[in-house]
């Protein structure tokens, strides 16, 4: 009978122990070739975000993580990831976001990288869109939610109001139920509470080897990089960075683009998403408001985490196609009242260095679409990166990080009554 | 404790190896532990209806309650009279539930049933089928214990395979002996592994990562005849592919539980797109199902017209038992145009390929068959098969409608 | 009168394939010879002819398969 067990259950058994010794050895399983690093860097895949091992070793070659969301994807020739290959910038943009991804999910991601960033750079564009009155979807925050920075973050993230309020924004946003454990964690978090030795145990020598070891092994596959949109914007930029020349191709590209709409929209985003429902559009948006949202709080997580580590950031705020606003109803005053809410955000605590083009809506073929920056507006964003990203180590920063964003009050004020608030 | 879907995650197959691996020890030295294997059972059912699945858990409960008093009642009636009408108001009382399961969605889109739980449908194939063998005199008597074990067997709650009561209680009462239980136990583990290359590699291949592609671009190319597309065949083939994979997976799962506690569920899948007609398909796809509207609905309907010589004409007796059978699997999918196209569709193609079959029955000599012909067949069948779930998958509705 | 000789001339009519008569171990379901409706015909044919009530539930495939199984299941119930 032993005999016949073994051979029923031997080969399950040992491919069963196999696995888990590979899992939750010490080995770390393949680096990142110069390859992959160049690949992922442009690739905006959610494995890349939601990993860690290709990021941390991007960040200490010479990549500078440029971190935003749907506006990282639109690839035009005057994108930065093709201006810094077409005249060898000496550190290149790493992309981190795609539709949907917002402060939340980019304070755990950032975060799980842990020093890999101290003392030296990043890119954050910001924007509105981010900042509704519910801030992020929790199908969204869910579908780029990484257990495996939550291990890093259970772990390594000290006690103070901004744990406690990352901790219960997890818990709130995340449908993970499948872990009791990593939940409990969490409680624990939320509450100021150390986390019990059970809970270490597991999360350090279980749970995080696992997901690393997967996050090793896997994320690495099926990251597909833009090569083609690259290439593309390679053969049409001039030879030598002459502002005029560049100036003069966003224009005429910008032009050929957006050929078949009043709005300066480019045509197939126009034929495909908008026209089928122009009239349903008109004044439809009269009633966004951008200034009220829990994504003020969330925000302040990641200028936390910069503060923390001595990160130098550069801040783009990117406008909306002022046509499309006008016909749609978005209020610019509204813009202008975010604008001035976010500013004092960063300014007030000593995050200075921030290109703000709020009202560079109306400029000519600035937007490739309704809120995504194209061809002369990302021309305006390389002039501010390219000296910025010369050097990958910051100079000293002065941050003076204050609990009072992460506050209801601070979340609820609006633009005009800033000054009410203190 | 965490709320845990059958056979999802990981953690089910731990929890799930930990929990039967007493059951298995049991079984080789000849011992079958009723007690230990209810508190298993018991387990699972939580571990499935806890958390937010708990209304589900009580609807379960009255569910069974409901099931188990309608039948116990008709079987100790059932022991002295046998009229039809009481009989059909007892099978009409156990469809209820699954009835306003099925309608409340229906008249009021966008809300369920509080009645609904992961399974009923199944649950209630089991219990019209105990309820018809009772009529028939098959079942005697009303078992409460065994019939609660029937109808909660965890393994196949929430999808099946459907057992049948009588072929369960044998298998339930008895210890299988020790070779034949070896061979079980090495089925199951070939099928557990099956089950993974199935669900988890490429049902994840065609349903996570292929499907929101195909279905993007068919939506993206919309606007010619019937928004036909390369991005629909697409659609087609890989929701076809998804739904087997994902589904055959499931049953794997599903048996190899079974095989483990000493049941030996019976088979859902055969080699499906093997088939060479439409006939043959229904014998290997779904299989439980298939013969369970064969041997409830068909058979009986025609033994019923047959007998009352309703009508002497043998083709319009079958093509009215298959139109009534795949309508009623249509109805049972759901009240949606396209549940109902889509067993129209088979009812139709059924009746078409009896037609065929006559005829190549009848000039057998002039007729080629061999192997090149078989394969055309296969082709075709699988072929239509696809766009038969095409149809099934709701995809045209969204495509066209939304 | 003799079960052998009705139930297979029973099933060679309704199957129209005498072959039956040579190979009373014949795999009626596997090969196709015997389908659902001629099932029920057959029950029928033999509650007719030999008087015996065969419920649909009762009817069990594997116990039904061919030939010599039937003949030996109508004996049973008899």
């Amino acid at each position: 009978m032993f005999k016949r067990l073994w051979q029923i259950f031997g080969p399950v058994l040992v491919a069963g122990l196999c696995l888990i010794a590979l899992l939750l050895s010490p080995l770390q399983l393949g680096r990142p070739s110069e390859k992959t690093l160049s690949t992922a860097a442009t690739s905006l895949s959610a494995n890349v975000l939601k990993g860690e091992a290709i990021k941390d070793v991007a960040f200490n070659a010479n990549y500078i993580p440029m971190i935003g969301s749907s506006e990282l994807s639109r690839m035009d020739a005057l994108h930065p990831s093709v201006m810094a290959n077409k005249y060898n910038w000496q550190n290149k943009p790493f992309l981190l976001g795609a539709p949907g991804t917002q402060s939340l999910t980019h304070f755990l991601s950032l975060q799980a990288t842990g020093n890999h960033l101290n003392g030296k750079k990043a890119v954050v564009v910001i924007s509105p869109q981010w900042f509704v009155p519910q801030g992020v979807k929790p199908e969204m925050f869910d579908f780029f939610y990484s257990p495996l920075q939550t291990t890093y973050f259970l772990i390594h993230a000290k006690d103070s109001e901004s744990t406690r309020y990352a901790a219960k924004r997890i818990l709130e946003l995340t449908s993970d139920t499948t872990n009791g454990i990593m939940r409990d964690a969490l409680k624990n978090k939320a509450l100021g509470i150390p986390l019990t030795k059970t809970q270490k145990v597991y999360i350090n020598n279980v749970k995080r080897p696992t997901l690393q070891h997967q996050d090793q092994l896997f994320s690495q596959l099926f990251i597909r990089g833009r090569e083609q949109e690259l290439r593309k914007g390679l053969k049409v930029l001039p030879r030598r960075p002459d502002n005029m020349r560049l100036d003069q191709v966003a224009t005429e590209l910008g032009q050929k683009a957006t050929s078949d709409n009043p709005f300066g929209i480019q045509n197939s985003f126009y034929e495909k998403r908008v026209k089928p429902n122009v009239d349903k559009l008109k004044g439809e948006q009269s009633h966004f408001n951008y200034e009220s949202s829990p994504e003020f709080a969330d925000f302040q997580l990641m200028l936390d985490y910069f503060a923390e580590h001595k990160v130098a950031v550069q801040f783009i705020i990117p406008p909306v196609n002022a046509r499309w606003a006008a016909y749609t109803g978005l209020s610019q005053a509204m813009l202008n009242r975010f604008d001035k809410k976010i500013q004092y955000q960063l300014k007030t605590q000593g995050f200075n260095n921030i290109v703000d083009m709020t009202n560079d809506g109306g400029e000519q073929f600035f937007m490739q679409d309704t809120i995504h920056l194209g061809w002369r507006g990302w021309l305006k964003v390389d002039q501010r990166l390219q000296p910025f990203m010369k050097t990958k180590k910051a100079k000293a920063v002065h941050y003076h990080t204050t609990n009072d964003f992460l506050s209801r009050d601070w979340q609820n004020v609006s633009g005009d009554n800033i000054d009410e608030f203190d | 404790m965490p709320n845990l879907q059958p056979y999802a995650n990981p953690n089910y197959f731990l929890i799930l190896g930990v929990a039967l691996m007493p059951l298995v020890i049991g079984l080789l030295n000849g011992k079958r532990w009723h007690i230990y294997e209810t508190l298993v059972s018991l387990l699972f059912l939580i571990l499935i209806f806890d958390g937010d699945k708990v209304h589900q858990g009580i609807a379960l409960i009255g569910y069974v309650l409901f099931e188990g008093a309608l039948i116990w009642g008709y079987t100790v009636y059932r022991q002295k009279h046998n009229h039809t009408w009481l009989f059909d108001l007892a099978v009409i009382l156990a469809i209820m539930p699954l009835v306003i399961v099925k309608f409340v969605p229906f008249l009021n889109p966008g809300s369920n049933s509080i009645l609904g739980f992961l399974g009923i449908s199944y649950l209630t194939f089991k219990s019209v089928g105990m309820i018809m063998e009772t009529r028939d005199g098959s079942i005697k008597k009303f078992e409460p214990w065994l019939f609660l074990q029937f109808m909660l067997f965890f393994p196949t709650i929430s999808s099946g395979p459907i057992d049948r009561y009588r072929r369960f209680k044998k298998d339930y009462l008895k210890v299988p002996d020790r070779d034949h239980y070896l061979d079980l136990l090495g089925k199951a583990v070939h099928n557990f592994m099956l089950g993974f290359v199935y669900k988890f590699m490429l049902g994840y291949l065609f349903g996570t990562v292929l499907l929101p592609k195909v279905a993007h671009l068919a939506m993206a190319s919309r606007g010619g005849f019937l928004d036909i597309s390369w991005g629909l065949v697409g659609y087609m083939y890989v929701y076809s592919m998804y739904l087997f994979f994902d589904f055959a997976g499931y049953s794997l799962f599903a048996v190899a539980t079974s095989y483990v506690m000493g049941v030996e569920t019976p088979i859902n899948f055969n080699k499906p797109f093997a088939s060479p007609n439409i006939k043959e398909f229904w014998n290997r796809w779904h299989m439980t199902l298939s013969f369970w509207f064969r041997d409830y609905i068909y058979m009986r309907l025609v033994f019923f017209l047959m007998k009352h010589k309703i009508t002497k004409n043998k083709v319009l007796i079958a093509n009215l038992g298959y139109l009534t059978l795949f309508l009623l699997m249509g109805f049972w999918h759901g009240l949606t145009w396209y549940y109902i196209v889509y067993g129209l569709f088979h009812a139709i193609w059924i009746i078409l390929t009896d037609v065929w079959l006559r005829f190549k029955k009848k000039h057998k000599a002039h007729i080629i068959s061999n192997r090149w012909t078989n394969y055309l067949a296969i082709f075709a069948t699988f072929n239509t098969v696809c766009l038969s779930f095409l149809i099934f998958s709701g995809f045209l509705d969204r495509l066209w409608f939304h | 009168m003799d079960v052998e000789k009705t139930v297979v001339e029973i099933l060679a009519d309704l199957t129209g394939n005498d072959d039956i008569k040579d190979d009373m171990d014949m795999e009626l379901f596997e090969s196709g010879t015997l389908d659902s409706m001629a099932t029920v015909q057959m029950l029928l044919e033999l509650q007719g002819q030999l008087d015996i009530e065969v419920p649909v539930s009762e009817f069990d495939r594997q116990a039904w398969s061919t030939p010599n199984k039937i003949i030996a299941r109508v004996k049973e119930l008899q």
